[in-house]
């Protein structure tokens, strides 16, 4: 009897794993730079200028744009694939929202601008329909498609410049609530243990400090620095246009 | 005297630090789990609202277009404008998400609006000068904007709609609701088949 409802258990953890597994997001490519070019439609001069141009946009703004090109939509729409691409990269800084997704998908002759909450408001759905209708689809149409991308990408820049300053370096925000609580945790660990060997040896209490200090190590995890590019946490919500060549 | 002074700090000491214990452990157990599912749920709520509010805003300056190109398209024009003010007048009780009677009436109405539009749109594509004017074509790229926006506010709301629902059926959530939150109620949602209906389709 026990064991047959540890063996259903046991089913039943195999299936949540099974279901937890399945639907992954695994048909999105990764985002290895600020280019990503699945499809493979740049040139690598025209691929290593871009990425520069978007760098020093992103040092100067924090605005993310990301250009990303993919064979395939894998059956679904370009608005919800642009929406699930951008936030899986998570593009954006977080507490601006401020990143632009620019997609092109060349099989199905489709784009979109896929823009961050935080850029609706200078990049409007009206003004993205207007930079694909009127900068991009022309040159896509006489089959230029980098040049294409590079006035997107010129135009979206334009718009969304000093939308935003760089996010404040200081990242101390983000690990203070955690140094806080660990220091009174520590604080009243400290107190307990001190309470317990002072009643065994009056003189032991010192050598216990330690713990306290210690704690500070915690609170660094939250504060990495990027190694590669990635996305900064933004999210959207639709925002952007989409066009057809 | 100070050896009882002492005994009553270390016993004050040591009930704060199990009362911390116990509130860190009843926070691990989840008992802040419905309540922060709920507001979850509420605020994807509101942001479904706001973007059907945003087409409602939008739908006066689309006829407008239209009408200064195309008059004669009387009968689709008074469709959009009549399912729009039915949409605009609707009552919304507060507990909409959790009446399922307001809840479809809701869907219903926006439902009616999005098909008219998509009619609308699609009886446009007989009037080459006015697809071809800016005013329409930024009118055009906000509702398809908007639409787009709908759709990802209502994916939104499903996936937190039912984590919520999830939390007040399943096991530790359960409890907690039935000693702490009798008040949480299931919330209603969108079925995934009327989500692919209601996607209209305002593409050329």
């Amino acid at each position: 009897m026990a064991g047959r409802l540890c063996v259903r258990v046991l089913l039943l953890a195999g299936l949540l794993l099974l279901s937890v597994s399945a639907p992954g997001q695994d048909d999105y490519p990764r985002l290895t730079g600020r280019v990503v070019d699945t499809a493979d439609v740049l040139p690598a001069d025209v691929e290593e200028s871009l990425a520069l141009r978007l760098a020093e946009h992103e040092a100067a703004t924090s605005n993310q744009l990301v250009v990303a090109t993919v064979p395939s939509l894998g059956g679904r729409d370009i608005e919800s694939y642009a929406n699930g691409l951008f936030r899986t990269w998570a593009l954006g800084q977080k507490e601006h929202d401020n990143g632009v997704l620019l997609l092109v998908v060349p099989a199905d002759r489709q784009v979109r601008i896929e823009v961050g909450y935080g850029l609706e408001g200078d990049l409007t759905d009206a003004l993205s329909s207007r930079i694909i209708r009127n900068e991009i689809l022309p040159r896509f149409r006489d089959g230029d498609l980098p040049a294409g991308i590079e006035a997107g990408v010129a135009a979206i820049l334009a718009a969304i410049d000093g939308s935003y300053r760089p996010v404040d370096e200081d990242e101390a925000s983000d690990y203070l609530p955690i140094v806080f609580i660990a220091l009174w945790a520590g604080f009243f660990i400290f107190l307990i243990i001190r309470r317990r060997l002072r009643a065994r040896h009056p003189n032991g209490a010192r050598r216990w400090a330690a713990p306290v200090a210690g704690t500070r190590r915690f609170g660094r995890a939250g504060g990495m620095r990027r190694g590669g590019f990635r996305g900064g946490g933004g999210s959207s919500g639709g925002g952007g246009a989409s066009g057809r060549w | 005297m100070p050896a009882s002074a002492s005994a009553r700090y270390l016993s004050a000491v040591r009930v704060t630090a199990a009362l911390t214990l116990v509130l860190l452990f009843l926070t691990g157990c989840g008992i802040n789990a419905i309540p922060t599912l709920e507001e979850r749920a509420n605020a994807a709520w509101s942001e479904v609202l706001n973007q059907y509010q945003r087409r409602t805003d939008l739908v006066p300056n689309l006829v407008e277009v239209v009408k200064g190109f195309a008059a004669q398209e009387r009968e689709v024009l008074t469709q959009v404008t009549e399912a729009r003010s039915r949409v605009a007048q609707m009552q919304i009780p507060p507990d909409i998400t959790s009446n399922p009677e307001a809840f479809r009436r809701f869907q219903e109405n926006q439902q009616a609006l999005g098909g008219a539009l998509s009619r609308l749109i699609a009886t446009v594509e007989a009037y080459p000068d006015l697809r071809s004017s800016e005013n329409f074509l930024t009118l055009q790229a906000q509702l398809e904007g908007t639409e787009n926006r709908i759709a990802v506010a209502r994916r939104d709301y499903i996936e937190a709609v039912r984590a919520y629902n999830t939390e007040l059926r399943t096991i530790p959530g359960r409890w907690w609701a039935a000693i702490f939150y009798p008040d949480a109620q299931p919330m209603q949602n969108f079925a995934i088949e009327e989500e692919a209906q209601a996607a209209p389709q305002v593409r050329f």
